[in-house]
């Protein structure tokens, strides 16, 4: 009753919200495929490639490989992502190294994948049974074409669900982006909020379109899930 | 993907229709006095006003050196709320946080050197202005082809999100890249990333005092200054009445002038 007596009392009202979020929803969704999604893509394709090296350092018999990559995970892990990013962006100009919104951004998000992902690859790997490598090896492969044809693939069926986890955190991390001055998605809706004030309905609205798409994500990890199945050892 | 749409409009739907009831709730109050008084009783009765405000924006709103918030407008929010008989209760938070706080009814009124203009009092109430300062154009020292407010045009410059400072920027054809304040943006200009800020006289003189090395210079003002007010949910009437009157008695008695002259070594106070 409340509320229809507001609509009632006001009818204007409900015209102007709609309109607002009508008119708002191409800038947001704007922001979400200049930046959002290729920003996640991008740092997550750099993040992998690093978490996999870093992974094989870890597990490496090389002693100062595996020191280099201890201290990185526990440095990125260790701190927040924010305040990496304002290092990157603010801080790294006072040693003379500018670097422009975006790949600053870049670069904070990849290496904070990176860290994160090769935890996860490193259990992926160790969690492929040791027979696996006894038969590539009997079969006279080595080291590299071992881990290469037999491992991986199997390995990255395992970590196919947790990999998806750290994505799916990655595309909500890229709010953070608004932080070095990247418009991307959230940025956005706070800057049409701080022309009409309708907080609610904005933020309601970015949280939709943040939600559509890591749901759309979750169906391709499905996906990806059952294409990878044929890989592993039953 | 049907039924994904069709949740999302529902919950957009939703926030709309959460959003005409909020905003309900202001708009009757315009209407009754009964409820405009509500939320000054509830101040009176709690003994507490809940100020919201930045804490980062120096000489205004800041942390000096032993950590505690201090600055002009805290200190005339403290004068206000003295002068109503109750404790002020700082809470800090970025700029386009206190608009939202300020909508969410976490905080009573917003202390922070907030102009007032007309598309805030469509929203808002202010009180009387209690503070007047220009709006300077400031660049890098370095910076040649910045002269007035129209060379902006198709160049970078650095402005807090929903200040007015953003609005005259892109007013005048800037590519406007949103910051969360003045700190920030003094940042980027000594950085040279952005070419230029629009920010207030006082705030960047505070500025350079604390930064001499800055690379920083004001190559114009503004004709028209900014006026300042405390800011309010529309609807509490009374509120701003009692505040606007302990405004007044403050320039009466002397404590606006001791405060100005503190902080600014001159008198603020709108002409």
């Amino acid at each position: 009753m409340f509320l229809l007596n507001s609509i009632i009392a006001d009818p204007g009202r409900l015209d102007d919200l709609l309109s607002i979020a009508g008119s708002s929803l191409w800038p947001m969704m704007k922001g979400a495929i200049t930046y959002t999604i290729p920003l996640s893509l991008i740092s997550f394709v750099i993040g992998l490639v690093l978490a996999v090296f870093t992974a094989l350092a870890r597990l490496s018999s090389i002693k100062i490989l595996n020191i280099i990559a201890r201290i990185y995970v526990s440095v990125i892990r260790g701190t927040p992502l924010l305040v990496q990013l304002f290092i990157i962006f603010y801080g790294l100009p006072n040693l003379g190294l500018t670097i422009s919104p975006v790949p600053s951004a870049i670069i904070g998000f990849s290496l904070s994948v990176g860290a994160y992902a090769s935890e996860i690859i490193r259990a992926a790997i160790i969690s492929i049974p040791k027979g696996q490598w006894e038969a590539g090896y009997s079969i006279g492969m080595n080291y590299g074409q071992t881990l290469r044809r037999i491992i991986l693939p199997q390995a990255a069926r395992v970590s196919v669900p947790p990999l998806s986890n750290s994505f799916i955190g990655l595309v909500k991390d890229t709010s953070l982006a608004s932080l070095v001055l990247v418009s991307e998605l959230f940025r956005q809706a706070q800057e049409i909020t701080a022309s009409n004030y309708e907080f609610l309905l904005l933020y309601t609205e970015a949280a939709a379109i943040y939600w559509v798409i890591c749901t759309i994500l979750s169906i391709v990890q499905g996906r990806v899930e059952v294409r990878l199945e044929r890989y592993t050892a039953k | 993907m049907k039924k994904l749409l069709s949740i999302l409009s529902l919950l957009i739907v939703s926030a709309i229709v959460l959003s005409a009831c909020g905003n309900k709730d202001e708009s009757k109050g315009n209407q009754s006095s009964k409820k405009e008084d509500e939320l000054y009783n509830k101040v009176k009765k709690e003994g507490i006003l809940k100020i919201g405000t930045e804490g980062t924006y120096a000489p205004f709103t800041f942390h000096d050196k032993s950590g505690n918030l201090t600055g002009f407008d805290v200190e005339i929010a403290e004068e206000v709320a003295k002068r109503l008989g109750v404790k002020p209760k700082f809470m800090e938070t970025q700029w386009d946080g206190m608009f939202a706080g300020l909508d969410a009814k976490r905080f009573d009124m917003v202390a922070n050197e907030v102009t007032i203009d007309k598309d805030r009092e469509k929203k808002y109430d202010f009180s009387d202005p209690y503070i007047q300062s220009g709006r300077v154009l400031i660049v890098n020292k370095e910076n040649k082809d910045i002269k007035k407010f129209e060379d902006l045009k198709g160049k970078k410059s650095a402005e807090t999100l929903g200040s007015d400072h953003f609005k005259i920027a892109k007013s005048y054809g800037s590519d406007v890249q949103s910051v969360e304040g003045f700190a920030q943006a003094a940042e980027l200009v000594n950085q040279k990333r952005v070419a230029a800020a629009v920010n207030d006289k006082i705030s960047f003189l505070e500025y350079t005092k604390k930064h001499p090395n800055a690379s920083l210079k004001v190559v114009a003002e503004a004709d028209n200054p900014a006026k300042m007010g405390l800011q309010f949910r529309k609807g509490n009437d009374k509120l701003v009445e009692e505040v606007n009157k302990a405004l007044k008695d403050m320039h009466k008695d002397g404590t606006y002038k001791k405060i100005s002259n503190k902080w600014f070594g001159e008198d603020v106070s709108p002409k």
